[in-house]
C-alpha cells in the first residue's frame, strides 16, 4: 500500500494523455499550473508516445506490443532523469504499471522487446531488470495533488463552503492494482481529501460511488445502450446526493459524464443540475487559474458558467 | 483434450496472449494478458462478480457462469456474443475474494475468439488505429467512432474540434503528436515487435469473414 509521506515532488515525468489532449485540454494546463504553484518538479516531454491503453482494451493491442511502446516511453524518463512517471489519465496509470511489472518479472518478454530496440539500432531503449521500479516510480496527478493538500489548503483562494461535492475516483486507477492505491480500494477518499482542503462540503458516499462511469472502452461504441445505461445509473445516484459539482480524475470518465450527460437528459427524458471538473482542474481554479486561459472550461459540454458565477468567480 | 479441441486451437495471433494449452484455463494462467497469481483454479463460484458487475446488472453477460465454462474447458464460451459486453473496468478484479480476475478471464476468451474470427466485425473499425499510432504516436478514436461522437454531442464539443489547435495554443499547449524521431522509432518498434504482421492477419480473416457472409447473403456487421 502507498504511503502519502512516500510520494515524490520532484523528478515527474508528467505522461501526456491522448483522451487529455484532444479532449479535455485544460486538464494538462490544470495540472502544470497547479505543480507550479505547488513547487513540484516536472517535465513534459515531446519524445513521448500514448500508452496504447486504448488500443489495447479496445482488444487490438497485444501485450507484447504494449509492453514495446511502453518500454520506449521508460526510456524516455531514464535519458530525461525524471524517472517518476505521473499519469493524468487512470488507463495510463495502469497500463504504465502493469508493463513495468511485467518486464522486471519476465526474462523472456524483456528479452524480445530489447532484441527489437537492438535490431532496430536503438540499443538506447534497452530496459534492465528493475531499472524502474512498478510501485516506486508509477503516480496518478491525484496522489502527487493529495500529498499537497496543506499547501492547496493554504493557497486556496475561493470558499467552497456551501459548495455539495461528490466524488468519481477512475476504476483505472484503484481497482486494477489495488493493493497499491492510497487508502481503502473499496472506498477510495484521495479526491474527497483534497476538495475538503479547499473547503468544500463533501458527501464521501453515494449509493453508486464504485460503479464504472459507463466509458467500458468499446461499450461506449459496439454497445451505445448499456454504456448509457450504467451511466443514468450513476448519474442518478448522483443527483439523489444532491451534489452540485462531480469531480473526477480521468479524461474517458470525463467524456462520459459531460459529454454525454446532455444525450443522457434527452434520451431518457431527465435533468441533472450538477457540472463536472477534473480535480486538477479544481485545485488549479483554488490556486487562482483563470477558469478560461487555465483551465479550458469553455469547451465543456455542461456550461460551468452558472456555477462559477454562484462562487464568486466572473468567466 | 480432445483432438478436434486441439485443431481448433492449432492457431494463434500471439502465443503470448493465448498460448495453446490442453486447458482454457490453462491458456488463461499462461497469457501474458493475465497476473501470474490469477486465481481461476480456486473460484468458488460465489458470484461477487456478477453481483458487481455493470454489464450483468443491465446485459445477460455473467462472469461468473463465463468463469465457469471456462473451468469446464467448454471451448463454445468463445462464440457467446454475451463477451463482448464487459467494461473491462475491474470491478470483479477487485472484489474476487479468490484473487480470480473474471475481467482479465475475458480479455483472453475474447482474444481467443479473435483468433477464430470471431469478433472481427467488431474490431475492423478499429484497424486505422495502429496505424495512426505508428504515425503520430498518438492514440485516435476511430473515425466511425467519431461519428458517434458527432451525432451525439453539442454544438461546444464542434466548435472545439474544430478549432483544437488554436484552443490548446490559447492553453499554453503546443501541436499533438510525438516528436519525427520518435515517430519513425515507433513504426520500427511496432514493426519488429509483430504487430503489423498481426493486424494484417486479422484484416485478411475480416475480409474472408464479409466474402463467406456475402455468399451467404447475409449481413456481419451488427452495430448497434
Amino acid at each position: 500500500m502507498k504511503q502519502i509521506e512516500n510520494i515524490p515532488d520532484r523528478g515527474i515525468l508528467l505522461f501526456k494523455s491522448c483522451l487529455v489532449s484532444v479532449e479535455y485540454p485544460g486538464i494538462e494546463s490544470s495540472t502544470t499550473y497547479a505543480f507550479d504553484k505547488l513547487g513540484v518538479d516536472y517535465l513534459v516531454s515531446d519524445e513521448q508516445s500514448c500508452c496504447t491503453g486504448l488500443g489495447y482494451y479496445f482488444d487490438l493491442f497485444d501485450q507484447m506490443s504494449t509492453t514495446a511502446v511502453a518500454a520506449r516511453n521508460f526510456a524516455v524518463a531514464r535519458k530525461n532523469g525524471y524517472t517518476n512517471i505521473t499519469t493524468m489519465c487512470s488507463t495510463c496509470y495502469a497500463i504504465n504499471k502493469e508493463t513495468c511489472a511485467l518486464l522486471n518479472s519476465n526474462e523472456e518478454v524483456r528479452s524480445n522487446v530489447n532484441t527489437v530496440f537492438e535490431n532496430a539500432e536503438l540499443d538506447d531503449l534497452t530496459y534492465k531488470q528493475n531499472s524502474l521500479d512498478e510501485v516506486d516510480n508509477f503516480y496518478h496527478v491525484v496522489e502527487i495533488l493529495l500529498s499537497k493538500t496543506q499547501n492547496i489548503g493554504k493557497l486556496n483562494t475561493i470558499d467552497f463552503s456551501d459548495v455539495h461535492v461528490a466524488t468519481h475516483h477512475a476504476c483505472h486507477y484503484y481497482k486494477v492494482q489495488y493493493d497499491d492505491m492510497i487508502g481503502n480500494p473499496n472506498h477510495p477518499l484521495l479526491i474527497d481529501t483534497i476538495a475538503k482542503s479547499c473547503g468544500a462540503d463533501v458527501v464521501e458516499w453515494y449509493e453508486d460511488k464504485t460503479l464504472t462511469c459507463g466509458a467500458g472502452f468499446s461499450q461506449r461504441h459496439i454497445n451505445r445502450k448499456t454504456s448509457l445505461e450504467v451511466t443514468h445509473a450513476k448519474l442518478e445516484s448522483l443527483k439523489n446526493a444532491g451534489v452540485e459539482l462531480v469531480i473526477h480524475m480521468c479524461p474517458n470518465c470525463q467524456i462520459q459524464y459531460d459529454r454525454y450527460q446532455p444525450v443522457i437528459e434527452k434520451e431518457f427524458e431527465t435533468k441533472y443540475d450538477f457540472v463536472h471538473m477534473n480535480i486538477a482542474q479544481f485545485v488549479a481554479l483554488a490556486l487562482g487559474a483563470d477558469p478560461g486561459k487555465v483551465c479550458g472550461f469553455q469547451i465543456h459540454s455542461v456550461p460551468l458558467d452558472k456555477f462559477l458565477n454562484r462562487i464568486g468567480i466572473s468567466v | 483434450m480432445t483432438d478436434m479441441m486441439a485443431d481448433e486451437m492449432i492457431d494463434t495471433l500471439s502465443e503470448y496472449d493465448t498460448p495453446i494449452c490442453d486447458t482454457l484455463a490453462e491458456t488463461v494462467k499462461k497469457s501474458l494478458r493475465t497476473s501470474d497469481t490469477i486465481g481461476i483454479d480456486r473460484c468458488m463460484q460465489c458470484g461477487a462478480c456478477t453481483a458487481s458487475c455493470p454489464a450483468a446488472r443491465f446485459t445477460d453477460y455473467n462472469p461468473r457462469k463465463i468463469i465457469k465454462r471456462v473451468m469446464e474447458n467448454d471451448i463454445s464460451v468463445i462464440e457467446d456474443e454475451s463477451i463482448w459486453n464487459c467494461f473491462y473496468c475491474y470491478t470483479c478484479h477487485l472484489r474476487c475474494p479468490r484473487n480470480n480476475s473474471p475481467t482479465q478471464v475475458v480479455q483472453v476468451v475474447r482474444q481467443m475468439a479473435i483468433n477464430k474470427g470471431i469478433g472481427l466485425d467488431k474490431l475492423e473499425v478499429l484497424f486505422e488505429y495502429g496505424d495512426a499510432f505508428a504515425e503520430l504516436g498518438v492514440s485516435k478514436i476511430p473515425d466511425l467512432y467519431v461519428g458517434q461522437m458527432e451525432d451525439d454531442f453539442d454544438m461546444r464539443w464542434h466548435e472545439f474540434k474544430n478549432n483544437l489547435d488554436s484552443v490548446r495554443s490559447e492553453l499554453g499547449l503546443g501541436t499533438v503528436g510525438v516528436k519525427d524521431t520518435g515517430r519513425g522509432e515507433i513504426r520500427a518498434i511496432l514493426a519488429g515487435i509483430g504487430f503489423f504482421d498481426r493486424q494484417e492477419k486479422m484484416k485478411q480473416m475480416a475480409e474472408a469473414e464479409l466474402n463467406t457472409s456475402d455468399e451467404k447473403g447475409g449481413i456481419t456487421n451488427e452495430t448497434n
